[in-house]
């Protein structure tokens, strides 16, 4: 299919259609009504008197609902059309379709609307793949709806179609005979139910149904609750607001309620195809969004809590302590085809858990979670050392338990090249990343404070504490490359350093694990011009062997990344760097409309004067829509200490003030302002301090 | 003959109290289908506590089984999650319960470094 796709969504269901609001069965794009990681509907083809419609506009109205303008007759360059067809759906429980025909002649007309339906239940893993399916198909009409079903063993599957108007129901869909008065309309409803999902569910209505005051607005009403609970920015740079709010929105977008917290939800990883839990991108988001949102990480804890690794398992990758990776509902993982349920394999999301938890406290002052889980934390701390350090060294490092489905790279950079020599080639395995052992120190810290304020621990915060200062030495005597300046990206099996410079150097700082005496080097690194491309902090340096600047993991800039490298250079006092790359993500978002792609290329800024985004699939991506969020935090220098809230702005050049109100916290709610320099005489997008490409000096500021 | 499902909710009760549940409180029931008999489990848990009986009332959720099937559960052969989703086990009620509750279950025997402790020193202070 050439033609646009459209998405409508509720947590894990979603509709992706063309633009007339059809799905067909398609090879190039996986179309359809999804929900649970199963496609519930696989074709879905409206028709007037035979013919298919041809669409004048897509309206999105809301994330969940979008409304087609249709006329009869395809592929006609002037369309004197008499007839008008209206389609509008709201996803929830499936979806609900309202489908109007309006007749513009002074003749009555009798139409034979159809509407085409059939399912193949694949498993979002078989879709792409075309894999064939193991179990039977079923198809009956009962109690005026017509039901797809799909079975294998005890699995079932079920989709109800039904119509408020008359219908033939036949096994192939619905044929309405529609009569049309002159300058009158013809309306039906369509229902469309995922009726069985597995985990006990069992639905029998769609969550919206026409003129449903009641029912409509709920999430609408969410939506506007939503960003209204949230603090409100006021600022001079007119993009600024608008990524704010593009962010808000998409972040409300990418909610996902757990199965076992009913009504709590967490950021799910990316729309469509990554709405679920993900330890690695469900914590990195929670943090990012922290002072603005922070329901959201409560609820990532919780979940994460509950479904941390208890046993070892080695086809999931599950060890006691372990937080998960991805939890996924299809039937590949129902028959342990996959591994997803849930699949295990991350090495950082077991630290950050603890990292995530303790910033959680820090903003909140809610200790009843932390006495909550407690008993997962510590389990957390205790993979670390038992399970994290695989070859006994002290460091955390990673291979797989699943030679067939398992993960190769469990760090964040986990495409097959990501981790790097100098000239190149690839290390084994096991491999311990620097920035695991960051988050190491930093889990240990951190969890040294929850065990003195709020476990009453004394003895294991001071054996953290112990454990973490010599975890720091180690790393700064082993990681570093003295003559390059800089930490090496990991260690290799034989405990030999994988020499390449990496954005991870940037994750050093935010955990806090580097030297001070050693921060400055490596902020000349991350904003000297073969990390720092004016767009970002390229993931690898231009220099090093496998450097490309259209590769996934080895040179394209994330803003994710680059959101907690500006964290890190916070913490070490370099703020007008933090500033810098804050500047120059609200640039590009201004090219995407405020919505930041998961990555884009690592050309430098001067070359393409517009940042070129990595084609992906997913959009928005949860921890890209997050960075804005925590950008506008490090700008401003938010940081929560005992009950107060410290504001240290520093702002790139170009923002005259920013505003950032009713900021929630221990402390209630708490305005932020920050003044910053307006260079009057430029008014380019390039700003000055991002065109310069020279060695770099970084400048810190007490 | 062995009786995993038996030995398993037998260990459970001798426990008496388990921090991998010290969050949740309510009342699962078992029912295990043998053939034509439905054999019946309640485990009630209050904060961790934990107490199992063959006799019950309310129950928060209802856990539907085969018994051969638990009984694979109950030995770490069968994944509880794994067969919730493939409706080999079915639930009515408060699913969360369950979802917490699965935890409780052994992993596969012969997995790399099962013999390790597990969870060193989540040990709750006084």
């Amino acid at each position: 299919m050439s033609y646009e796709l459209v998405q409508v969504l509720d947590g894990n269901t979603f509709v992706v259609s063309d633009k007339c609001g059809d799905i067909e069965p398609s090879l190039v794009d996986a179309t359809g009504l999804f929900s649970f990681d199963t496609r519930f509907l696989s074709k879905w083809v409206l028709t007037v008197n035979g013919e298919r419609l041809n669409a004048l506009s897509t309206d999105d109205l809301q994330y969940f609902e979008t409304r087609f303008f249709l006329v009869p007759g395809t592929g006609t360059v002037y369309i004197d059309a008499k007839l008008s067809v209206i389609r509008q759906r709201a996803v929830g429980n499936g979806f609900h379709e309202e489908l109007t025909i309006l007749n513009h002649d002074e003749k009555p007309v009798d139409l034979t609307v159809r509407v085409e339906a059939d399912c193949d239940f694949a498993d979002l893993f078989e879709v792409k793949d075309a894999l064939a399916k193991k179990g039977s198909y079923t198809t009956r009409v009962a109690d005026g709806r017509l039901v797809l079903g799909y079975e294998r063993e005890t699995y079932k599957r079920e989709t109800w179609i039904e119509a408020t108007a008359p219908a033939a129901i036949d096994e192939h869909g619905l044929t309405f005979a529609a009569h049309v008065e002159p300058h009158g309309e013809w309306t039906t409803d369509l229902h469309v139910i995922t009726a069985s999902g597995g985990l006990g569910f069992h639905l029998d209505r769609t969550k919206y149904e026409r003129n449903a005051k009641k029912a409509r607005p709920i999430m609408e009403h969410s939506l506007e609750k939503w960003v209204g609970d949230a603090p409100r920015l006021e600022c001079d740079w007119a993009w600024l607001k608008t990524t704010y709010q593009r962010s808000l929105v998409d972040l409300a977008a990418l909610r996902f309620e757990p199965v076992a917290f009913p009504g709590q939800s967490l950021p799910a990883a990316g729309l469509p195809w990554f709405m679920t839990m993900f330890g690695r991108d469900s914590i990195f988001t929670s943090l990012q969004t922290l002072p603005f949102t922070p329901e959201l990480a409560a609820t990532t804890l919780r979940a994460l809590g509950q479904r941390q690794g208890t046993r070892v398992d080695d086809f999931r990758e599950e060890e006691p302590g372990r937080i998960l990776h991805e939890m996924r509902f299809g039937e590949l993982t129902a028959f342990e085809e996959r591994p997803h349920s849930p699949y295990y394999g991350s090495a950082d999301a077991t630290p950050l858990f603890v990292v995530l938890l303790d910033e959680y406290e820090r903003w909140t002052g809610d200790t009843k979670l932390v006495r909550e889980l407690e008993y997962e934390a510590r389990a957390a701390l205790n993979w670390i050392d038992e399970f994290g350090d695989r070859l006994g060294d002290g460091y955390i490092s990673y291979q797989r338990r699943n030679e067939t489905s398992g993960l190769e790279n469990q760090s964040w950079k986990d495409s097959w090249d990501s981790i790097s020599y100098h000239d190149g080639s690839l290390p084994g395995f096991p491999r311990a990343t620097c920035e695991l052992q960051g988050y190491a120190y930093d889990a240990k810290m951190r969890g040294a404070r929850l065990a003195r304020l709020v476990w009453r621990d004394a003895a294991f915060a001071d054996r953290l504490e112990k454990e973490a200062a010599a975890l720091k030495r180690r790393f700064n005597r082993d990681f570093w490359i003295g003559d390059r300046g800089f930490f090496a990206v990991a260690l290799d099996a034989d405990g030999r350093q994988v020499d390449s410079l990496n954005s991870n150097i940037g994750h050093l700082l935010w955990s806090g694990i580097v030297d001070k005496s050693k921060a400055r080097a490596v902020v000349s690194h991350l904003m000297g011009p073969r990390l720092f491309s004016g767009w970002g902090v390229r993931t690898l340096a231009d220099d090093e062997g496998r450097f490309n600047p259209i590769g996934y993991h080895v040179g394209t800039v994330w803003p994710f990344d680059n959101s907690i490298i500006a964290w890190g250079l916070r913490r070490y006092g370099y703020k007008q760097e933090a500033a810098r790359i804050a500047a120059a993500m609200f640039d590009a978002a201004d090219f995407f409309d405020g919505r930041l792609p998961e990555a884009f290329a690592g050309y430098p800024r001067e070359l393409t004067k517009y940042p070129v985004q990595y084609p992906t699939a997913c959009s928005p991506q949860a921890w890209s829509t997050g960075a804005p969020l925590l950008l506008v935090r490090t700008m401003l220098g938010l940081e929560p200490i005992g009950e107060n809230l410290i504001v240290d702005p520093v702002l790139p050049v170009g923002i005259g003030h920013v505003e950032l109100l009713d900021i929630p916290g221990r402390w209630g709610r708490i305005d932020a302002f920050g003044r910053g320099r307006v260079d009057t005489r430029k008014k380019s997008l390039t700003r000055q301090e991002l065109g310069i490409l020279g060695e770099y000096k970084p400048t810190k500021t007490r | 003959m062995a009786d995993p499902t038996r030995e398993f909710f037998a260990g459970l009760a001798a426990q008496a109290h388990t921090p991998l549940l010290q969050s949740e409180s309510g009342t699962l029931r078992f029912d295990l289908k043998e053939g034509k008999r439905t054999q019946r489990w309640y485990v009630t848990v209050r904060k961790g506590d934990v107490a199992v009986s063959r006799k019950g009332a309310a129950a928060d959720c209802v856990i539907h089984a085969e018994k051969a099937l638990f009984d694979g559960i109950a030995a770490g052969k069968v994944n509880a999650t794994a067969a919730a989703l493939r409706d080999a086990v079915t639930m009515d009620g408060k699913v969360g319960l369950f979802l917490f509750f699965q935890r409780l279950f052994p992993g596969p025997s012969g997995a790399q470094g099962d013999d390790r402790p597990v969870a060193g020193y989540a040990k709750r202070r006084p």
